[in-house]
């Protein structure tokens, strides 16, 4: 059964899954599912606007105060942990080693700040998890998109800062640009403006110095050897 | 959405108008006022982190908190399990009267979201125990047999009537979207 091609079974799986009452082993393939199609997340997000006002029909009950203060302070205490990074990395970037390692990419910095925003957890340093990163900006050199290679878990993960309107039967493409060479397709840029992928070991800034996303037809580039649609965005590939 | 900028006021403006619903909701699950009282915060600590990522053209601001809610609440139930008491009062009484009533004005009236309002409507045209059922299974995560057993009916029949509810609720949202 290809629930791809099957409106109506697409259709009560979404229902369900949101409801609820798809459960175990369904409910888990389902969720694989859905994150590899468009079309059933586009699904699960109508089924999720149509019965989440059920939410209202209980009695709404205004909560004591402490739990607005308890988020406050919760927000607080992240909000001083994030300082402390900013000026761990306002060190680093008087340190002229650093910069020497960084073979002065004048962006540098400010491709660091937005990572490091960007992709921080709470409570976890970004350092020991990327290597590499790549903020890429528009034409307008309006910062879009943060790329962070992760030699540690070989991974790479993308995620969009700003959405960018995208007409229904055209692909993001994001492309490894080598020194010498034709481009390398990484990936399509998901509906939600994210992709997260193996990271190859060969796309290290030293043979990569720059990373790129085309505009494509639906699907990407139908030609093997590069893409056939303009440059939207582009950055540099830095080691951390 | 102001929050997405990391605007203080409007977040606190945004709990003030979100979080007696989103408590009410909470409680529904939880029944716990603690617990209920941590899943609320949590979920705005998360509503906050996330603030930047919300895409207002993919679902609108109540739906996506309510989801994020809902999700929290779900985590804290598996939690504690056993501790939590299914509470037949499904529904805010001035809700039920206005499903329960023949007259539209009741709906009009209520204080809930016009998307909230649309749902009623077309829950209104559902039978008691079929609205019951899906009640049931959106508010505590419960299975097709979980449901039944609550209801005590078999579970093929609760099956067809939730599978039968839904497909009336979807068929009447959109015809009263392109209304």
């Amino acid at each position: 059964m290809n629930i791809q091609h099957n409106d109506a079974l697409r259709d009560h799986l979404s229902a369900a899954y949101v409801l609820g009452t798809l459960k175990g082993g369904a409910r888990r393939r389902f969720e694989t599912l859905r994150r590899n199609s468009a079309l059933i997340e586009q699904e699960v997000l109508t089924w999720q606007e149509r019965l989440s006002p059920l939410a209202e029909f209980c009695p709404a009950v205004t909560p004591p105060t402490r739990v607005w203060h308890a988020i406050e302070k919760q927000l607080e205490r992240s909000a001083t942990q994030q300082d402390s990074y900013w000026s761990f990395w306002r060190n680093l970037r008087n340190d002229l080693s650093f910069w020497r390692g960084l073979g002065m990419v004048s962006t540098s910095a400010a491709v660091i700040m937005v990572a490091v925003l960007t992709f921080k957890q709470p409570g976890q340093p970004l350092a020991p998890t990327a290597s590499y990163v790549a903020t890429l900006t528009d034409d307008k050199s309006q910062a879009v998109m943060v790329i962070t290679g992760d030699t540690l878990h070989h991974q790479l993960i993308a995620k969009i800062l700003s959405k960018q309107p995208l007409a229904a039967d055209k692909s993001m493409e994001l492309w490894a640009v080598p020194k010498n060479g034709s481009p390398r397709s990484l990936g399509l840029v998901k509906a939600d403006g994210t992709i997260t992928l193996p990271l190859p070991d060969n796309v290290t800034p030293e043979s990569i110095p720059l990373l790129a996303v085309t505009l494509e037809p639906k699907g990407g580039s139908p030609n093997p050897n590069g893409p056939t649609g303009p440059v939207v965005l582009k950055g540099a590939w830095v080691q951390i | 959405m102001a929050i997405a900028k990391k605007d203080t006021q409007s977040f606190r403006a945004l709990y003030d108008a979100a979080s007696p619903k989103l408590f009410g909701f909470v409680l529904r699950i939880l029944v716990k006022r603690e617990l209920a009282e941590e899943v609320l915060q949590e979920s705005f600590v998360n509503i906050w982190n996330n603030a930047a990522s919300y895409q207002p053209h993919l679902a609108a601001p109540m739906t996506w908190m309510t989801t994020i809610v809902r999700n929290k609440a779900f985590d804290m139930l598996r939690r504690v399990e056993d501790t939590v008491e299914i509470d037949n009062d499904t529904f805010d009484k001035e809700v039920m009267e206005a499903l329960e009533s023949p007259d539209p004005t009741p709906i009009e009236s209520l204080q809930i979201t016009d998307d909230a309002k649309a749902l009623a409507r077309c829950f209104k045209r559902l039978e008691g125990l079929h609205q019951q059922a899906i009640a049931l299974a959106f508010y505590h995560d419960l299975s097709h047999s979980e449901v039944a057993e609550q209801l005590k009916l078999p579970i093929g029949t609760v099956k067809t009537w939730i599978r039968r509810g839904l497909e009336r609720l979807r068929m009447c949202l959109t015809k009263m979207e392109s209304a």
